[in-house]
């Protein structure tokens, strides 16, 4: 899915943008360097892990010797990657040669991580205090539902029986992009924010980290220290619980609106307390590429045009409402037909046919998806030529003559507006003629040569 | 109306089945294929039902089915229990669509009618359901079924020696029925008549152990006992009078009708059997099963798509019953298949089966046989020729023991009670390949024939190799913006079909497609055109043979031989003559070109021409060597009414799993001027021709059998002519002057020569 990858690069783009004192501050954290690691494109990490034992600066035309002719323009992205998050330092050398050098922060904290291992700052405590913790699956069940009801309480907050702890503040935060919200009008979803909902859970929930990110410095919290704690967090073990009294305050106070996204779960015990990270925490630094979770799908889509959800989600109900007919909702099953109307509705709302089409696929039941393809070809091709229909209009911006002093001057100007291949019309009977308008000042200045 | 809505709840069929009184009333409408959109899906426009509040079962994911309170049923195909689910589902309640994952059905009173009458209890309806749901049953539904079966099955009319009785083990019910005007009229007291009046007799009790597999022993009620049965005598002129007071909008007491044929000892048994070679396939073996489910022969239709065999199922259900049968067909031609059929899959001899059309006045000798002859022929009200009116005679006066009719959806139920009311049988077996009329006239079969007794699935059948497995399209013909300026004039409104079918991006896509299959893969084609003009057009300037409803008996017979046999002639123009009565076995493409409107059914008729399965069974197999092996082309043009038409006619195809595939790049760029009408000049030619046709000569061909109503009213037009009516001759598919809707005027359609149809005007000589 690209959405996914824009958005991840953003991400990282955040961290990038940080100044290069907090960044440097950044990179003693080895968990941080590990994690950008992991984000580099392929050539990238190669280059990295190729000059971390190599204390001087290379010149650039040797790292370009390295790879051939084709690979050229990854290797410009990749060394453009490297320089933007001062993984690598530029300078010139004496000849006024460009050379590159890895951060030494950098070098020093991903050599120590490599040598000595990682080590946490905290460890997981003992299963006598603990007692019983939850499976992996239970917990997997528990962070899937918090993140529903946390997307469910996003999109349409009165469908929510609980509200969770998140402050109306933040969540409007979050909601900024995705609903527009008019006086006196329920909130309505934008067209990101179809986007943002049709996007598989690892994508959404980059985009609301980030989010919570940016927003960081107006609540008056240092992003860098977010960052790191977030990066750090994903290094921790799924379902083992870690002592909530190792955490800073700042940190205390994170971990609460953690909680409530499902990134991790606050248990108390009898004397202590703890937080146990699911798989959407540590899922934050794995790379985009490995990470889009495999969730089973649960849709059919028949060849009548009918969808069949095999889903109890309320979320999912409101997700296929945004372009099918809902028509029944049974216990473990919901029942919708695609129709124009409810897919020009979409498309007005700014889903294309693609985001559908690849909603299906993705998330289509075991039962369909080996199937090939797995959504009827008939169903993807009638989306598609129904949203290529609303396109059959297409507007160019013109500008239109008439009362031409005599039948000469007209077809002047319309050889005038050929010659610039731009005549988009024309009526000699009339003597009408319509340009298109980056042609419009060669015809206006024939014209004012005529006069 | 009916209970169901007493109850509140909107059960969608069950109107139908209460608008019957109204369609009685106007019969004289044609099928109206531009009418309501009766579309099962758009009840309650935009309401979510909510049912999630129905209480799963903790072993859900075993199960296969959902039931709502509102009567509909949603089935997972991918079950293990599918099969029997399914067969048990088809008994009981409507298929609504059925593509590969999930099945829809609906509850009606209807389907439940025909549940009871093939011999399903209440109990055990309510106890399978309960069984295969993945939720507990809605209290509503349950209470439904039991409304609407409390009734059903009590009441039977039985034929016995000529005369009609009306019998249940319940005196109570028939002394309620009696209280009914219209019943008690109808009734003939026989003297010495004991009480009440009621006749009493033994009858056997059910004996039914289909659904046997998903129940226990215990639950297994339906035992054989012997009941008392009570009957009286009614006028055979008001039976139908009488069952359709004991329909569900009247007593609520719909009758069953069965035949004792074993021990019918009055009526002469006829010698004949199955032949050995005619193995019914697994799902005629179903069907037929229903229909004899308890050792008696029960009234009703079985639903088999095109070329799935029904005449197997129709002459094996003649083999079971071994007594007189009439088959009825709706033409010369499949009166002449029929009578083939016959002879191919039983032993009967020749001197026992007999045609009965203008042509062939044959008579069956000995006292029990065949009869194969068309609806128009029993149902002719004018004078008749010396020898048939004997022949007729001889039909109405002998008790029939099966009355075979195929083809049912085509004739209006008006067609109908005329022949039911002309002819004695103990048993009637509709044959149909769509149960859908865009009318809604279907739910009258229920109570003229009998409920549905059997309905394959399409994609079953498909997937087991029994019909072909067609790849169906919709190639989209973008309009000459000559032409679409011409279709957007108000001048031209009578013009408009004309101009979409002439449109010259569709005869190129055609002329593409006939070059494609004829060449690259030697198919056997046949062109659909509605439009006459179109037809003609398209034929002449592709020099290929073409059959309407002018051409003659032995030209006909002279283009479908060379078709058959010939390498040379491998393409077929058919207007809409060929939608049901032409027999083409070999043809596997079909390219429509224009088409009634939205008539659903028509598109099914028409996809039937090539189901019958071709090549070896293990190669159509899922999994076999051929993917495909028909194809079907509807050719529309883009921005005309024919989009609009076109979605709507295959709504029927798409419920049975079919998908069209919609190609919008015909013909390939690099083929174009290798086709016609390749220059603009050409193009304006052709449009200069259409419109200078008069507004006759572009509009639809109209035939009689699709507009039986109105041929009946105008039959002292073809009066004396015994070939007319039973279709044999060419004058019988008259041309009407303009589109369906001047149907009144077409009872008055003067016999003026000089207004005939210019292709007519040749066919009667100079006037």
């Amino acid at each position: 899915m690209p959405e996914v990858r824009i958005i991840a690069k953003n991400f990282m783009d955040m961290v990038a943008s940080m100044p290069a004192m907090k960044l440097d501050k950044l990179y003693e954290n080895a968990f941080i360097c590990e994690a950008i690691l992991r984000s580099l494109p392929p050539l990238a990490k190669k280059y990295v892990l190729q000059l971390l034992h190599i204390d001087g600066p290379v010149s650039a035309k040797l790292l370009a010797e390295w790879v051939l002719p084709d690979g050229l323009s990854k290797h410009k992205v990749a060394i453009d990657r490297l320089v933007q998050l001062r993984v690598f330092v530029e300078a010139l050398d004496r000849k006024n040669e460009k050379t590159y050098k890895v951060n030494s922060t950098y070098q020093r904290s991903l050599q120590n991580l490599l040598v000595h291992g990682g080590t946490l700052p905290r460890e997981s405590m003992p299963s006598n205090i603990t007692v019983r913790l939850l499976t992996l699956e239970e917990l997997e069940t528990y962070a899937l539902t918090q993140w529903e009801r946390f997307l469910l309480q996003l999109i349409s907050p009165s469908q929510v029986d609980k509200n969770l702890n998140i402050s109306s503040s933040l969540m409007k935060v979050f909601q900024r992009r995705l609903l527009s919200q008019r006086d006196r009008e329920a909130p309505k979803l934008t067209e990101s924010g179809f986007q943002f909902l049709l996007m598989d859970t690892n994508a959404q929930l980059w985009y609301i980290i980030r989010e919570y990110i940016s927003n960081s410095e107006e609540r008056g919290v240092d992003a860098g220290d977010l960052i790191s704690f977030m990066l750090e967090l994903s290094f921790h073990v799924i379902g083992e619980a870690y002592n909530t009294d190792t955490l800073t305050d700042f940190q205390r106070n994170i971990i609460k609106d953690l909680a409530d996204l499902g990134l991790v779960k606050l248990q108390q015990g009898r004397k202590e307390s703890w937080f146990i990270p699911t798989k959407l925490a540590t899922n934050l630094s794995v790379s985009m590429t490995e990470s889009s979770s495999r969730k089973e799908g649960f849709v059919v889509v028949e060849t009548n045009f009918r969808v069949y959800a095999y889903s109890t989600s309320k979320l999912h109900c409101e997700i296929l409402r945004l372009f099918s007919r809902v028509e029944y909702q049974l216990p473990n099953l919901i029942v919708g037909a695609i129709t124009k109307e409810s897919l020009y509705n979409a498309f007005e709302n700014g889903i294309t046919a693609d985001q559908i089409v690849s909603f299906f696929r993705q998330n289509a039941h075991p039962r369909v998806a080996q199937r090939i393809p797995a959504v009827p070809e008939n169903v993807t091709d009638q989306i598609r030529l129904w949203e290529s229909d609303l396109n059959r209009v297409e507007m160019t911006d013109a500008y239109y003559y008439d009362e031409f002093p005599s039948r000469d001057v007209f077809e002047g100007a319309c050889d005038c507006a050929r010659e610039w291949n731009g005549l988009l019309w024309e009526d000699s009977k009339k003597m009408h003629l319509v340009v298109k308008s980056e042609v419009h000042p060669y015809v206006r200045d024939f014209l004012r040569r005529q006069k | 109306m009916g209970h169901g809505e007493k109850g509140g709840r909107p059960f969608k069929k069950f109107k139908g089945a209460a608008k019957f009184e109204d369609s009685r009333k106007t019969f004289a409408e044609d099928d109206d294929p531009y009418g309501g959109d009766h579309d099962a899906y758009e009840d309650d426009e935009g309401k979510i039902k909510d049912f999630s509040q129905l209480e799963l079962k903790p072993d859900h994911v075993n199960r296969p089915l959902w039931a709502c309170d509102n009567g509909r049923i949603f089935l997972e195909t991918f079950s293990p229990l599918y099969k029997q689910a399914y067969d048990f589902l088809i008994a009981i309640a409507e298929p609504v669509c059925r593509p590969e994952s999930m099945h829809e059905y609906n509850l009606t009173p209807h389907s439940l009618y025909a549940a009871v009458s093939v011999g399903l209890e209440t109990e055990t309806i309510i106890a399978v359901l309960n069984k295969l749901s993945k939720t507990k049953l809605p209290k509503e539904m349950i209470k439904f079924i039991h409304e609407s079966t409390a009734n059903y099955g009590k009441v039977k009319l039985v034929l016995k020696k000529n005369r009609y009785f009306v019998e249940s083990p319940f005196p109570e019910v028939l002394k309620t029925l009696l209280r009914d005007d219209g019943i008690s009229r109808a009734r003939i007291t026989s003297e010495g008549a004991h009480g009440d009046g009621f006749t009493i007799s033994k009858a056997l009790g059910e004996i039914e152990g289909t659904h046997d597999e998903l129940l226990n022993q215990a639950e297994v009620a339906a035992a054989a006992e012997e009941k008392e049965a009570h009957a009286f005598e009614i006028d055979p002129a008001q039976v139908e009078n009488v069952k359709q007071r004991c329909l569900p909008n009247a007593l609520n007491y719909p009758m069953l009708e069965e035949y004792d044929f074993r021990n019918d000892t009055v009526n002469p048994d006829l010698d004949m059997e199955l032949k050995p070679q005619a193995q019914p396939r697994p799902y005629q073996e179903k069907s037929l099963s229903k229909m004899f489910g308890n050792g008696r022969a029960r009234s009703g239709i079985i639903v088999l798509p095109c070329g799935a065999g029904k005449s197997l199922v129709g002459v094996s259900a003649a083999c079971r019953i071994k007594k007189s049968c009439l088959c009825l067909a709706t033409n010369a031609v499949s009166v002449d298949q029929w009578a083939f059929q016959f002879k191919l899959w039983s032993t009967i001899r020749d001197e026992h089966i007999c045609r009965f059309t203008s042509d062939s006045k044959e008579r069956f000798r000995g006292n029990a046989g065949v009869v194969v002859t068309t609806y128009n022929m029993v149902a002719f009200g004018g004078k008749r020729s010396e020898e048939s009116e004997k022949i007729i005679e001889e039909i109405r006066n002998r008790e029939w023991g099966l009355l075979l009719m195929d083809e049912v959806h085509v004739v209006p139920a008006h067609m109908f009670r005329k022949v039911i009311s002309i002819t004695k049988s103990h048993c009637k077996l509709g044959l149909t390949a769509t149960l859908v009329r865009e009318d809604e006239r279907i739910t009258d079969l229920n109570f003229l024939i009998g409920p549905k007794l059997y309905e394959a699935n399409w994609l079953d059948l498909v997937k087991g190799g029994f019909i072909a497995n067609v790849q169906c399209a919709e190639v989209w013909c973008p309009m000459t913006k000559e032409f679409f300026a011409e279709y957007l004039k108000k001048e031209n409104s009578k013009k408009r079909q004309a101009l979409y079918v002439m449109n010259p991006n569709k005869f190129r896509a055609c002329e593409f497609l006939i070059n494609y299959h004829e060449r690259a893969r030697g198919d056997k084609i046949i062109v659909f055109a509605d439009n006459l003009f179109a037809l003609t057009e398209y034929a002449m300037k592709l020099r290929k043979p073409m059959i309407y409803g002018a051409t003659s008996h032995v030209e006909r017979t002279k283009i479908l031989q060379a078709f058959k046999t010939s390498k040379d002639v491998n393409t077929v123009f058919l207007s809409k003559v060929g939608d049901n009565s032409i027999d083409i076995p070999e043809a596997n493409v079909i390219i429509q070109i224009s088409s009634h409107a939205g008539s659903r059914r028509q598109e099914a008729q028409r996809l039937g021409r090539i189901l019958r399965a071709k090549g070896k069974l293990q190669d159509r197999m899922a999994g076999g060597k051929e993917e495909y092996n028909a194809f079907f082309y509807s050719l529309v043009s883009t921005d005309t009414q024919e989009m609009y038409y076109s979605t709507k006619r295959q709504q029927f195809l798409i419920d049975q799993g079919y998908s069209f595939k919609v190609i919008t790049s015909l013909p390939p760029s690099d083929e174009g001027s290798r086709l016609h009408y390749h220059h603009l000049d050409d193009q304006l030619a052709l449009l200069g021709k259409v419109l200078n046709a008069g507004d006759d000569a572009v509009g639809l061909e109209q035939l009689e059998e699709d507009a039986d109503e109105i041929a009946l009213k105008s039959a002292r037009r073809s009066q004396g002519s015994m070939s007319a009516m039973s279709g044999a001759k060419g004058m019988v598919y008259m041309e009407y002057s303009t589109g369906r809707n001047k149907g009144q005027q077409i009872k008055s359609k003067p016999k003026d020569p000089a207004k005939r149809h210019f292709l007519f005007k040749k066919r009667f000589g100079p006037t």
